[in-house]
């Protein structure tokens, strides 16, 4: 471990932030400080608000509260612009790159060099390759390459070059080693340190434990909106990180059904797919199986494979004994699949349409046969979905955009009880809801397992799979690393194992989970 | 290089079209000087049309109004020669065809209506002004309008048509700015990622007005040279040019969705569609057959141009 000096002034305080998107409060009192010359390690569950903190210093949202200063100044970010100026650089997650440029475009994007009012490309090469080559990441390989043509971990280091082009007082990093292997991982560290030296302050978002104890000078943990605490590195404790990560103090009530498991409900034997690993589980009805697992851990490709949305490339499913081979979407709804989506505005809901509309959608074949829609039978449908999963809106023929998150979840899973499946699988069925909504979806859950309802419960929110399920899948690249009755874990255990090394060398096409993969439309 | 190996297969497929026609062509009458610069000729006010389009398509945007601009921008320069004179002519042409780039620019850039019914609208509004003028009746241009005249019929050097020679000047200038200059540099930056164009600090908005507008200048300027080869400004002229125009940009390897193409493509493209239109023609082909090779050929050539794209990318 190597250690800065320790350096006493103060580049960037944070006071009280507070921002809020509709009704979620996204972050709720941050106070946060990064010392020149600091690497500064934010950690978190997902969920937590670090990338909402991010984008407020790099003038993409703005606080509604709260104070933040540079140089002990108070300013205001209003802008990407006004990010540059104060010497603030993001580098995404989500790469912001044009693909159909290639790497030294991208790299000097908005700063070409310019000889006799023309692109000078010949400097705009050499330019790029010495800035390779002094950052001392030869990696890059061909500045002149098409970065559409580039693998994500390639694409990422390109990022981390832009970055650094140009004066650089506060760069944040948010996942940036999700895609890189071990040596350009030591690399990047490096680089990083350097950058340290030189006085930079550094925030550095992760959740590998591991690699934030090798790197970071201080830690500071995130939950629920707010900071919780902060450590210095040279003190760690990583048994009370965990605890701060997890340890919800939000008064929740989990109503978990008793465990009555009943018949067979899904049997899954040696499943691959791309970001599926040989995985092997049982389904029971009248049980919640529970999912743990971190976003990019290939939970959601899973979760496709058995909504049929992307085949398997071998293994067996079988539903209730009798095996199926799910192709489409269509014959997992017929063997009795339903699959809510984890984006429910990109695959679980209709935006432009209204309740009705998309409540009903699933049931065309009842209610519209021929050219004469049935509208009794139509209305009947929607009555007993708004009745029965309490959605609250101001009527069938509102906006589905005018709800609010957990009514819009609740249609989402509404909509397929009409006929209701053997299967239910949920995909963070409560991201972006408000406690209360929680509340009811988890009442309702509970609902449809009493009632022999067989569910996968995927969440990356710890205490809400362990308290909700009746027995935990801990999952992992693609893996399951470990499976048990939920009572028998602890969050601490749990958070420790899905944390540790996560795989590496993952690279896309291969079966490691691609974290591009997972976030592209259906 | 690069470049070279996108238009290969444009230069072949040219090729092959070129021996085709030569045989196919009655008494060897395809293959000559003389025939030849006819077709350069023939090619100019759709390659011109293409060149303008090559730029909004290339930032993902789109213009169907350039051909009710063409007949537009003739009418407004052969409406006011007699009194402003050949370059009063030319700056009336031009300058109308320039307002309603602008006017495209300006909506796509200030409002989130698509380009597709902007351009429409304004297709409408251009034509509807284009036939008032004189009562929908074409307008002559004075056999004493030399300057005018010369530009669509006059040839340099006594062979090499005046239309080919703006042709040249217009794709030279066009290339340079769209490859050799920062402006070019960050229309393929808009194109290819609009977000991460956005968040480099490059001003979308002003970008997407340009190229707008200069689409309606070359719209304006194949406008004057279309008027002065008919030795008349029609009202009624350039209808579905823009099809054809698009037609040259997407065969010319130009991605609809924007960030990928270059100029020398749209150059050869057009040219494969000006050698198709005039060789099927010298071959007796009737003109509903020429239709559906046409467009079989355009289905085709993005056909093949997608597939290929897809395994370099993917």
């Amino acid at each position: 471990m190597t250690s800065a000096p320790e350096s006493t002034t103060t580049l960037l305080s944070l006071r009280g932030i507070r921002k809020h998107f509709g009704g979620v409060v996204a972050l709720d009192g941050v106070d946060f400080e990064l010392r020149a010359g600091e690497i500064h390690a934010l950690l978190g569950e997902n969920g937590a608000g670090k990338s909402t903190l991010i984008n407020i210093l790099g003038g993409i949202h703005h606080p509604d509260a709260g104070e933040i200063r540079v140089d002990g100044a108070v300013t205001r970010i209003e802008s990407v612009a006004d990010a540059d100026r104060l010497g603030i650089r993001l580098i995404h997650q989500e790469l912001a790159l044009a693909p159909n440029l290639s790497i030294a475009d991208n790299l000097f994007l908005g700063r070409e060099p310019i000889r006799f009012g023309l692109l000078d490309r010949r400097r705009l090469v050499a330019d790029a390759e010495r800035l390779r080559d002094e950052l001392g990441l030869p990696e890059l390989g061909d500045v002149r390459l098409c970065v559409g043509e580039l693998n994500v971990a390639r694409r990422q280091l390109v990022e981390i070059a832009r970055a650094l082009a140009v004066r650089v007082r506060i760069l944040v990093l948010d996942e940036p080693t999700a895609s890189l292997s071990e040596s350009e991982t030591e690399a990047l560290f490096g680089k990083l340190r350097r950058l340290r030296g030189q006085g930079v302050g550094i925030i550095y978002i992760s959740h590998r434990l591991e690699e934030i104890s090798r790197l970071a000078d201080r830690i500071t943990v995130l939950r629920d909106g707010r900071s919780i605490g902060t450590q210095r590195a040279a003190d760690l404790d990583i048994q009370q990180l965990i605890t701060w990560m997890v340890g919800r103090d939000l008064k929740e009530h989990y109503p978990r059904p008793p465990h009555a498991p009943g018949e067979l409900a899904l049997s899954v034997r040696g499943l691959r797919a791309p970001g599926v690993n040989d995985v092997s589980f049982d389904l029971r009805c009248g049980e919640v199986l529970g999912l743990a697992g971190l976003v990019g851990a290939g939970r959601t490709e899973l979760a496709h494979v058995l909504g049929g949305l992307v085949p398997a490339t071998s293994g067996q499913i079988a539903i209730s004994g009798r095996p199926v081979s799910l192709h489409s979407p269509a014959d997992a709804r017929a063997a009795g699949i339903a699959l809510v989506p984890e984006d429910r505005k990109r695959g679980g809901l209709v935006m432009t349409q209204t309740v009705s509309f998309n409540l009903t959608l699933p049931w065309t074949h009842l209610w519209a046969r021929g050219c004469m829609p049935d509208h009794k039978r139509r209305d009947a449908i929607v009555v007993r979905a708004m009745k029965g999963f309490a959605i609250k809106a101001s009527s069938a023929d509102a906006k589905i955009g005018t709800l609010s998150g957990g009514n819009q979840q609740k249609v989402v899973v509404g909509k397929w009880m009409e006929q209701p499946p053997k299967i239910l699988i949920l995909d963070e069925p409560t991201r972006g809801v408000d406690v209360g909504a929680r509340e009811e979806i988890f009442a309702l859950i509970g609902r449809l397992v009493s009632q022999g309802m067989a569910v996968l419960l995927i969440s990356s929110d710890l205490p809400e799979v362990m308290n909700l399920s009746h027995r935990l899948v801990l999952y992992r690249g693609g893996r399951i690393v470990g499976q048990g009755m939920a009572a028998d874990f602890t969050p601490e255990q749990v958070m420790a194992e899905l944390t540790r090394g996560v795989p590496r060398n993952s690279r896309p096409g291969e079966d490691a989970p691609n974290p591009q993969e997972s976030s592209r439309p259906l | 290089m690069k470049h070279l190996r996108s238009i290969l297969p444009l230069l072949a497929a040219i090729a092959v079209l070129l021996v085709i026609f030569t045989l196919w062509v009655p008494q060897h009458r395809f293959l000559t000087p003389g025939n030849l610069m006819d077709l350069a000729q023939q090619i100019s006010v759709n390659a011109i049309l293409a060149f303008g389009l090559t730029l909004v398509i290339l930032i993902g945007g789109i213009d169907l109004s350039v051909g009710a601009v063409l007949a537009l921008a003739g009418v407004a320069c052969v409406s006011v020669l007699g009194v402003a004179g050949p370059l009063g002519g030319l700056a009336a042409g031009l300058g109308a065809a320039i307002l309603l780039g602008v006017a495209n620019g300006l909506c796509a850039a200030r409002t989130r209506m698509p380009p597709f019914i902007i351009t429409l609208a304004t297709m409408l509004v251009a034509r509807g002004m284009a036939l008032g003028f004189n009562e929908s009746r074409p307008l002559p241009i004075g056999p004493d309008q030399t300057f005018i005249l010369a530009l669509g019929n006059a040839r340099a050097g006594g062979w090499l048509p005046l239309p080919v020679v703006v042709m040249v000047a217009v794709f030279a200038v066009t290339g340079v700015l769209l490859h050799r200059t920062r402006f070019g540099q960050h229309l393929y930056a808009i194109g290819g990622n609009r977000e991460a164009a956005r968040f480099t600090g490059i001003a979308i908005a002003g970008h997407e007005v340009a190229v707008y507008t200069l689409c309606g200048l070359c719209a304006g300027l194949a406008g004057v040279i279309h008027a002065s080869q008919l030795y008349s400004a029609e009202p009624a002229a350039g209808q579905g040019f823009e099809l054809n125009a698009i037609a040259a940009v997407v065969v010319g390897g130009t991605s609809f969705s924007g960030g990928i193409g270059a100029l020398p493509g749209t150059l050869l493209g057009a040219i494969i569609i000006g050698i198709l239109d005039k060789g099927l023609n010298q071959a007796g082909v009737h003109f509903s057959l020429q239709y559906i090779v046409k467009g079989t050929v355009i289905l085709v050539a993005v056909y093949t141009d997608v597939r290929r794209r897809n395994g370099a990318v993917e």
